[in-house]
């Protein structure tokens, strides 16, 4: 991208006390020192380092629960848990793996730094309800998690009525109304993000012009507004008939259950897309950085975000399709949902055409990125499986679905949210991390993954019932794959951890633009300061120039390494 | 939004037309508003009436109808999208646009489960 | 408004455009205008899939519907429709002369009649809620009515009713904060955009309330 922005200054490492003659103002990092400027803070760069701490903590309590769950199914036997215990850690899993790690993940972490970064403007449009959000995120979470510790629930995260409502003897008001508030935070990202896309465009910065990123953030943005009202309303209504008596959805007084399920997955198929439309726009980025290529077909790309996210909204029913659901209701539903994948093929497509004739680089980043694209496209193409209604009644809460949303919540979104962190890490934090050690993690992940997740496709077609602590002996060779890819996975998890930490107390001083990207968030210091930019950027052309308009892209020759000390 | 700026400096802008300029500023507000709010009366008053009509579902149809016609005025009027910019006139249909999904493919499953029972 | 007092009410990001404070105080007026309209396109969702679960109930069980709409009090359901939509009235009044920034008195006293009318719509639905208690409409173990569904009624007019009060009553507080920064600083409501934010939040509670009418105070009646 051809900006002016920082052009006549291009400064480097912030700390280094001889730069301090320029009169560069300091970085976000070093404006204020003290916990009252980090906790009041509108920063938004501040507020995406708020989020990033609670959902990592949040990441590792899921991921515990899901370490428990995996230990017990490597036997077909009961031998570590019981079976409520069991069911309260898949519920703990699923609660907190949802709502607080993956939701707001890349649209809260990555999102809130790099939006404003990358449309050249100063903050959000809405700096204090940013803060709010994340008060209500925690707030919220801090509830949820109580409740699923203290207590357990044992409903599974959709808490479905009438077993929720009427039966389960657990903490589920307590845990919906965490849930609950955790929404309004989802909401107010939502309304923050659109706001500051439509007003705070820096001059030039036209809609065309938007990385892909921003149009993923605009587009999940859309998502949280119209998608978590709805499931405000489900959890209120489960609320209210569980402590006050109010009979919605009873049964035994002609309440509908089904409507339950309705009105559960208008928000929550959307919600994968609120998973996976960040990824993609994080690994539009990688791709068309690490191949040296402009992104191939920026126009389909989207409206193909736009249309995931519109069609999105008309898929719901395919999880319902088992309920006792009408049948012609379901065949409407089925081929919506084989619509749907239409626009996400076209991704795929043109992820494929960047790679096309480019430099490919093999960074840690693009490592996730390429990571993505694969395991994406085993789990999309595993979801037509399931939107057609013959083969849905056959693996419907089996281990096939359990392994399908893994492939797109975990595989997809998490190797995307991985990707992204160490992509924009040395522009967080202004350090370098260790890129072997990077990516080692990015390829042992990637296996990790697929051993844990793959066997539980074979497990689920040949039978394998979802949510029972004991099984058949018969499927124990893939339940020991798969809890030895877990343990695999976990390590893999746990090792950026260790070395971005060690990064941050003694990785090498990053400088602005380490992976030779275009942008306008590289056009500033690393990390950048309060203001964002120094002078006031101004735009003129699209948005990844790799290489001049107009021109072919140079072939057979040796791909220049990226700039800085990134190993 | 463009729209609504030059709309609130007309009071402004305006050539004091009679002798007493300042009572004549709220005039123009009352007027514009006050209309509105006879008709939403008249539009309680005839929907409270309709309802103990011997007509059945016709009844609930004139309810509702009248409830959209009250929205739309106090949409338009009191809410001012008439004058509103684009934008904020595509996020209120925005918001119309999702609930009829939500209401459509839902009540496509409702009713028909209820028409085979 | 002069150049100081508008760069006195800028605020961030706005304060920060490279335009002059116009401009600035413009487009942060638009800013609020903007947010304050996608919160209630998020709002109409959340009331729209309450109001789905009354449909779907009220498709399935219209008898019952019918008999409990019966037992809901028409008189303070009507005035309390009619105390609301004049609120509107004085809501829509108080934003429109505080953009102009010439009326100040009379902003100020509609913003006061809207809260009060407000205020005196609670008092009309605390009266209704006793005498619904009194006739034992609570669904549960000592319901009036006979009809499984028409607890499904009750269900839905209690819950609904309540979230539209919690709604109204976080209007009320905005109304009253505005008045009384208005009664201290008889210059900040004019052209603030806050008027305008929160007239917009009240009319939405009040069309809440429209629909809600209809749905709870009148089916059944010609029965």
């Amino acid at each position: 991208m051809s900006t002016t922005a920082g052009t006549t200054a291009s400064p480097t490492g912030l700390a280094d006390p001889d730069e301090l003659d320029l009169r560069l103002p300091v970085s976000y990092l070093a404006d204020g020192h003290s916990v009252r400027s980090w906790l009041l803070t509108t920063d938004h760069k501040r507020i995406a380092i708020l989020y990033a701490i609670t959902i990592t903590v949040f990441f590792f309590i899921g991921g515990a629960a899901a370490t428990l769950v995996r230990l017990e199914l490597a036997t077909p036997e009961a031998d570590v848990l019981r079976a409520d215990t069991y069911n309260k850690l898949f519920t703990l899993h699923g609660v907190v793996m949802v709502w607080f790690f993956l939701i707001p993940s890349i649209p809260n972490t990555l999102g809130n730094f790099l939006v404003p970064l990358m449309i050249g403007a100063r903050d959000v449009a809405y700096p204090k309800l940013n803060l709010i959000s994340w008060y209500l995120n925690l707030g919220g979470g801090l509830l949820a998690v109580a409740a699923l510790l203290a207590g357990g629930v044992d409903t599974g995260w959709t808490f479905y009525v009438p077993y929720s409502t009427v039966f389960s003897n657990t903490w589920v008001s307590l845990t919906v109304l965490g849930v609950f508030t955790t929404g309004f935070s989802s909401i107010a990202t939502g309304v923050n993000f659109i706001g500051t896309v439509h007003l705070l465009r820096a001059p030039g910065m036209t809609w065309f012009r938007l990385p892909l990123f921003v149009w993923a953030m605009y587009t999940t943005s859309l998502m949280f507004v119209l998608a978590t009202p709805v499931l405000a309303v489900t959890l209120l209504l489960v609320f209210a008939e569980r402590t006050f008596g109010l009979p919605i959805f009873d049964p035994a007084r002609g309440g509908d259950p089904i409507l339950f399920q309705h009105l559960f997955w208008f928000y929550s198929h959307p919600a994968v897309y609120i998973m996976v439309l960040p990824a993609m726009g994080v690994v539009s980025e990688l791709i068309t950085c690490f191949s040296r290529r402009k992104v191939f077909g920026y126009t389909f790309m989207v409206y193909a975000l736009v249309a995931i996210a519109v069609i999105g909204f008309f898929t719901w029913g395919h999880h319902m399709f088992t309920s006792g659901m009408s049948p012609y209701a379901a065949l409407v539903f089925s081929f919506l949902s084989f619509i749907v994948a239409v626009p996400s093929a076209i991704k795929v497509f043109n992820w494929t055409g960047t790679l096309y004739r480019g430099q490919v680089g093999f960074e840690s980043p693009m490592l996730y990125a390429l990571g993505f694209v694969g395991l994406f496209t085993l789990g999309g193409l595993t979801g037509l499986f399931l939107a057609s209604i013959p083969v849905d009644v056959h693996v419907q809460d089996t281990y096939f679905v359990v392994a399908h949303f893994h492939y797109i919540m975990v595989g997809a979104s998490v190797s995307a949210y991985f990707g992204g962190l160490h992509f924009w890490w040395p522009k967080i934090t202004g350090r370098t991390y260790p890129e072997t050690w990077a990516r080692f993690a990015a390829i042992l992940m990637f296996f990790g993954f697929n051993l844990t997740f793959f066997p539980q496709f074979i497990a689920g077609y040949l039978g394998m019932p979802r949510r029972y602590h004991v099984y058949p002996p018969e499927f124990q060779i893939w339940n020991v794959l798969s809890s030895a890819g877990a343990a695999v996975l976990a390590a893999a998890y746990l090792m950026p951890l260790g070395y971005l930490t060690w990064s941050l107390l003694f990785g090498e001083r990053a400088g602005n633009n380490p992976w030779d990207a275009s942008g306008l968030e590289w056009r500033t210091s690393s990390p950048p300061p309060r203001r964002n930019f120094f002078g006031s950027p101004r735009v003129q052309g699209g948005p990844y120039n790799y290489h001049p308009e107009g021109v072919a892209p140079v072939h057979d020759q040796p791909r220049l390494p990226s700039r800085g000390s990134l190993t | 939004m463009s729209a609504k700026s030059p709309k609130s400096e007309t009071p402004k802008s305006e050539p004091p037309k009679s002798e007493t300029p300042d009572p004549e500023g709220p005039g123009i507000v009352w007027r514009r508003n006050l209309p509105v709010w006879v008709v939403l009366m008249a539009l309680l008053a005839l929907s409270t009436w309709a309802a103990y009509w011997p007509y059945g579902r016709i009844d609930t149809a004139i309810g509702f109808g009248i409830a959209g016609a009250k929205t739309a005025l106090v949409a338009l009027v009191f809410m001012q999208l008439k004058h509103a910019s684009g934008l904020v006139r595509i996020v209120a249909a925005c918001g119309l646009f999702w609930a009829a999904i939500l209401f459509t493919l839902t009540l496509a499953d409702v009713l028909s489960r209820m028409a085979n029972r | 408004m002069s150049r100081v007092e508008i760069e006195a009410r800028l605020r961030e990001p706005w304060s920060e455009l490279e335009t002059d404070p116009g401009t600035a105080f413009a487009r942060q007026r638009d800013g609020a205008t903007l947010g304050i309209w996608i919160f209630l396109a998020s709002e109409v969702l959340f009331f729209g899939a309450l109001f789905l679960t009354y449909t779907a109930a009220r498709l399935a069980h219209p008898e019952a519907f019918a008999a409990a709409g019966r037992e809901t009090n028409i008189v303070y359901g009507t005035l309390n429709t009619a105390i609301l939509l004049t609120s509107s009235l004085t809501m829509a009044v108080a934003s429109q002369a505080a953009e102009t920034g010439l009326f100040r008195r009379l902003t100020l006293r509609c913003l006061a009649a809207t809260a009060a009318l407000g205020l005196a719509f609670l008092v009309v639905k605390g009266f209704e809620y006793r005498e619904d208690i009194e006739k034992h409409l609570v669904p549960g173990a000592h319901f009036a009515l006979d009809r499984g569904p028409a607890q499904i009624f009750f269900a839905f007019y209690w819950l609904v009713t309540v979230v539209h009060a919690i709604h109204l009553s976080i209007g009320i507080v905005l109304v009253v904060r505005l008045t009384v920064k208005g009664w201290r600083d008889p210059d900040i409501l004019a052209e603030n955009p806050q008027v305008e934010v929160t007239a917009l939040y009240w009319h939405l509670v009040d069309l809440v309330w429209v629909f809600l009418y209809p749905m709870l105070y009148l089916p059944g009646r010609s029965g």
